[in-house]
């Protein structure tokens, strides 16, 4: 499903002409299965998020490749990227940017609207999903009447709403509380079970990390997988 | 993105900030009421002194010069031209003439009409018919005004007096002769002036009164007669004229064109029509350039409006991006907003233009008689503004496209946003 391969990146630090070259990524690779939970861990400054966000296209590597699907995805222009991630990818944030104009059952059905999804298909996709997150109650609540659980939910079913075949989060439970924590931890297995869809988790928590079927940890720009 | 749901979400952000976006129209509105407000004082005043023109009722006429009477030839060549409908010959009689009826008299300007020629045009009597005996006239529709007796003479004196004191004038439209001219015989005098010549006389039966002039000011005492008066009085000296009657207004300048490449002295008042509205189109293009001033000048807001929008709204285009959305999308968003905001400024403006336009041409007059101290202006047809359609199109468009242009910059700004960058920016 995921193919890296000896992925580079360094990013230029501090003033102009006394920049400093820092090495965040030093030839990443790694391979993931479709259905497949992975963790990428580490602490913070270890490059796991840039890698993310390589990944997901927000980031243009200095070198190596990134294959979802046999498909070369970081020599995409931003447009190509864009329509690519819509239909591919969807994304778990851990302060889950939600838009704070629009309610819950905008903010889900965001995506679809992207893609050009009638109203009347809308509506019965987003019942639907509100049902599987457990989100009817509150479907017309704005985001600021939410608990960060039921943010995250939302989040969550925004990024699901499209049946993509990967999801990419970052810190998805950094902002919860232990028990909130466990509850969108069952929540993306169950998601995972039922579709079948692959989800990396990008995490410092070894919590967290344990739901996964795989654990790769990051240290120093370097990805070592855990037996 | 469907355009129903962009529709849908421009709208929300525009709800979202009521005061900015309302502050921001009312600024597009006013730059652009005062475009076209300004631009229609241009066509109001056209359309006054096109009016001016118009009522002259000499339209469709072309007026021919020459020292010689046309001859038969030219004639017959003039006729056969497409679009002529008639050639009335005229002769302007040289001496004035001078009417005695019962104890009245009175001076006219005389003329010689072509009758078979004018029977073929619309009538231009009032009342009676045209002459055919030679010794039959139509007169001026002032003529029996005109014939005053001296009771009346000292009469008008008089009230001229008064008049002068109060700043006005007296026209005489209460003395003269009351009675029906039509059917009375008067004597005719033709006075040439410097005495030297015979002076000839005849009688004459008046049988037909000319139509009212279109101008209130003008005072038509004249007398016309039919071509039989040349055999009566056969040394009367004359100056030939002749007139081309077109059949429509846009027939005048093709027909002048080839009378013109023939060599004939020949003159329309349409001619000073046509350099009137290339003068009116100048003065108009001048008028909507500083026009477009004030059309700028609220761009700025528009600009300032929607660059805040794209501040304010950086982790939200971020999100945007995320997710899928193209660059593409995300500039035709905020320019849709700056759009919206110019075309509701430009409906606005519009709505407000027909206002005040209406509210200066009914008040305006008043206002200028007061200050003239005239008592009515109402016979002038005085247009301050007029508001063509082209006007309405011209300047919406210019108002539109301003707003788009000043929404672009922002609008692009909003593309170049970083994922990344945006996402970190807290709520």
């Amino acid at each position: 499903m995921i193919t890296v391969q000896s992925l580079h990146h360094a990013f230029m630090i501090g003033k102009k002409g006394k920049e400093k070259k820092v090495e965040v990524l030093k030839g990443i690779n790694f391979e993931v299965q479709q259905g497949e939970i992975v963790s990428i861990v580490g602490k913070s400054g270890s490059g796991k998020s840039t890698l993310l966000q390589v990944i997901a296209g927000f980031l243009k590597p200095n070198s190596g490749s990134v294959y979802i699907k046999d498909t070369e995805t970081a020599v995409f222009t931003e447009k190509q990227s864009a329509a690519f991630r819509l239909n591919h990818f969807g994304f778990i944030f851990q302060n889950f940017q939600l838009l704070p104009g629009q309610n819950v059952v905008e903010n889900i059905e965001l995506p679809l609207k992207l893609k050009g999804i009638s109203s009347a298909i809308r509506q019965k996709k987003v019942q639907d999903m509100l049902k599987r997150v457990g989100l009817t109650e509150v479907a017309d609540h704005y985001p600021n009447e939410l608990s960060g659980g039921q943010q995250q939910r939302v989040s969550i079913a925004r990024a699901m709403i499209t049946d993509p075949p990967i999801v990419l989060a970052d810190e998805p439970t950094g902002s919860l509380d232990m028990q909130t924590e466990q509850e969108i931890l069952q929540l993306m297995q169950q998601l995972n079970r039922e579709s079948n869809v692959t989800f990396i988790i990008i995490t410092h928590d070894e919590e967290v990390a344990s739901i996964a079927d795989r654990i790769l940890r990051m240290t120093d720009g370097l990805l070592m997988e855990e037996m | 993105m469907l355009f129903k749901d962009q529709l849908q979400f421009v709208w929300q952000h525009m709800k979202k900030n009521k005061m900015r976006v309302t502050t921001t129209v009312l600024a597009a509105m006013i730059g652009c009421a005062f475009l076209i407000v300004l631009a229609s004082i241009g066509f109001g005043i056209q359309e006054t002194m096109r009016n001016e023109i118009l009522n002259q009722e000499k339209i469709t006429e072309i007026e021919l010069w020459g020292d010689e009477s046309l001859t038969a030839e030219d004639e017959k060549w003039i006729n056969d031209v497409e679009h002529v409908n008639v050639v009335l010959k005229k002769w302007d009689v040289a001496a004035s003439v001078l009417s005695t009826f019962e104890d009245r008299t009175g001076y006219s300007q005389g003329a010689i009409f072509d009758m078979e020629a004018q029977s073929k045009l619309p009538s231009n009597l009032s009342e009676g018919r045209l002459p055919t005996a030679s010794n039959e006239i139509i007169v001026g529709y002032h003529y029996a005004q005109n014939l005053l007796n001296e009771a009346d003479q000292a009469e008008i004196e008089r009230k001229s007096r008064e008049a002068e004191a109060n700043g006005t004038w007296y026209d005489g439209e209460e003395e003269g002769y009351k009675g029906e001219i039509i059917g009375k015989t008067v004597t005719l005098e033709f006075e040439d002036g410097e005495g030297d010549q015979e002076v000839q006389s005849g009688e004459f039966t008046v049988v037909g009164v000319l139509k009212k002039p279109s101008y209130e000011w003008y005072i038509d005492s004249s007398v016309i007669f039919g071509q039989g008066v040349q055999t009566l009085l056969p040394s009367l000296e004359t100056y030939p004229t002749t007139t081309i009657f077109v059949d429509s207004l846009e027939n005048v300048i093709p027909v002048l064109d080839i009378l013109k490449e023939q060599g004939y002295q020949v003159y329309s008042v349409v001619e000073q029509l046509e350099e009137m509205d290339l003068f009116f189109l100048i003065f108009k293009i001048g008028l909507v350039f500083i026009g477009t001033i004030a059309v700028l000048i609220a761009s700025i807001g528009i600009f300032n409006t929607m660059t805040m929008a794209v501040t304010e709204r950086t982790r939200e285009i971020g999100v945007l991006k995320a997710i899928g959305a193209s660059p593409a999308l995300i500039q035709r968003l905020f320019l849709m907003e700056s759009a919206f905001i110019g075309l509701l400024g430009t409906g606005l403006a519009i709505i407000l233009s027909y206002a005040i336009s209406f509210g200066a041409n009914a008040i305006l007059p008043h206002v200028l008689a007061y200050a003239l101290s005239e008592e009515d202006l109402t016979g002038y047809e005085l247009t301050f503004s007029v508001i063509p359609f082209s006007l309405v199109l011209i300047a919406g468009g210019i108002s539109l496209l301003v707003a788009i242009l000043s929404g672009w910059r922002p609008a692009r700004k909003a593309t170049k946003i970083e994922v990344i960058q945006a996402l970190r920016q807290e709520l």
